[in-house]
């Protein structure tokens, strides 16, 4: 019982555990965090594992979840910094892997953020996220739809601003 | 009017830029580092660990909570009557009877310890009720009883003979 449940848990993490981190990578600024992101998505779910029926969804919300606050304590810091020294001294990190897509995700409110990182990022499809934040299929549908467009007009107004 | 939704039909047109961003051309893999798989899984059993831990003493403290104030409420139970040692003394009359208030021609043996309360209750013209018989019945078997009560209940019966 013990080993096979080893055995499942080991496999999950050699199929879910790259991609996993792969997605956190995109959306926050070095591989360590992104590795710290997922290894603690890993950690929670393992922690309940008795009581969780869809790992996957599990993982991804989960991440989800990391990668916001994540956001908002880079977003306090940054606050924070600020107050006591110039804006210059600490602008984000040059380095980033895709800030289009950060700013773009993080601008959008939660309701629409997190169907959009479930159906574009980790690829399930609208049955899955449906099931996964306990909406209807149309509900995420139209979620997705107003994702989508909150992310046109953001992306216009960034491509305006443009020099 | 209402909103179409284009879930059925492409979502993103050939130009759009949010094909780009929505749609990686390949997704992005990061792999563990050695060591990792076991990190996190130890990591979860410790979290789980404290996870019961932090349940049972919970449920001990919620337990607690409940069961005080029922028990701090819960009426007194009424006291239970205790046996008296004796039978309800007199201010005047001492513990144990004297010599001189139940004369009897034996001093010791149990029967002369036990008080007689009935050679004063009684007196010389009420009958004897049957529970001050009941000290000295056995008693009176060996001893004769120079007791007041005796020619009392004796003397009405004797009176008419």
């Amino acid at each position: 019982m013990k080993r096979s449940r080893e055995k499942a848990a080991s496999e999950l993490f050699a199929a879910l555990y790259p991609r996993l981190a792969g997605w956190c990578r995109r959306l926050v600024d070095d591989d360590e965090t992104a590795h710290e992101i997922a290894s603690e998505a890993f950690t929670r779910l393992w922690a309940r594992w008795t009581s969780v029926a869809e790992p996957r969804g599990f993982l991804y919300v989960t991440a989800a979840n990391l990668v916001r606050d994540h956001w908002r304590k880079l977003e306090r810091e940054r606050r924070a910094m600020h107050r006591v020294t110039s804006e210059a001294a600490v602008r984000p990190h040059p380095e980033q892997a895709d800030p289009s897509v950060r700013l773009l995700v993080q601008s959008l409110p939660e309701r629409l953020r997190v169907p959009l990182l479930l159906h574009y990022y980790a690829d399930m499809p609208i049955r899955e996220v449906s099931v996964l934040t306990g909406r209807k299929e149309g509900t995420v549908k139209a979620d997705l739809h107003a994702a989508r467009e909150l992310l046109r007009v953001h992306l216009r107004r960034s491509l305006d601003h443009t020099p | 009017m209402t909103t179409r939704l284009d879930d059925d039909g492409p979502e993103f047109g050939p130009d759009d830029p949010l094909a780009v961003i929505l749609r990686p051309s390949s997704p992005d893999y990061l792999s563990a580092p050695p060591g990792h798989y076991e990190a996190i899984r130890r990591r979860s059993a410790r979290r789980r660990l404290l996870r019961a831990a932090a349940g049972a003493g919970l449920l001990c403290a919620t337990a607690a909570l409940i069961a005080l104030p029922v028990r701090l409420t819960a009426p007194e139970r009424p006291a239970s009557p205790t046996v008296p040692m004796a039978p309800p003394s007199r201010t005047t009359a001492p513990p144990h009877p004297s010599p001189s208030l139940s004369p009897s021609p034996y001093p010791s043996g149990p029967a002369s310890k036990a008080p007689t309360p009935t050679a004063q209750d009684t007196g010389g013209a009420t009958a004897p009720t049957p529970s001050s018989r009941l000290p000295s019945a056995a008693p009176s078997a060996v001893r004769p009883v120079p007791s007041a009560t005796r020619p009392a209940t004796d003397r009405p019966f004797g009176g008419r003979r």
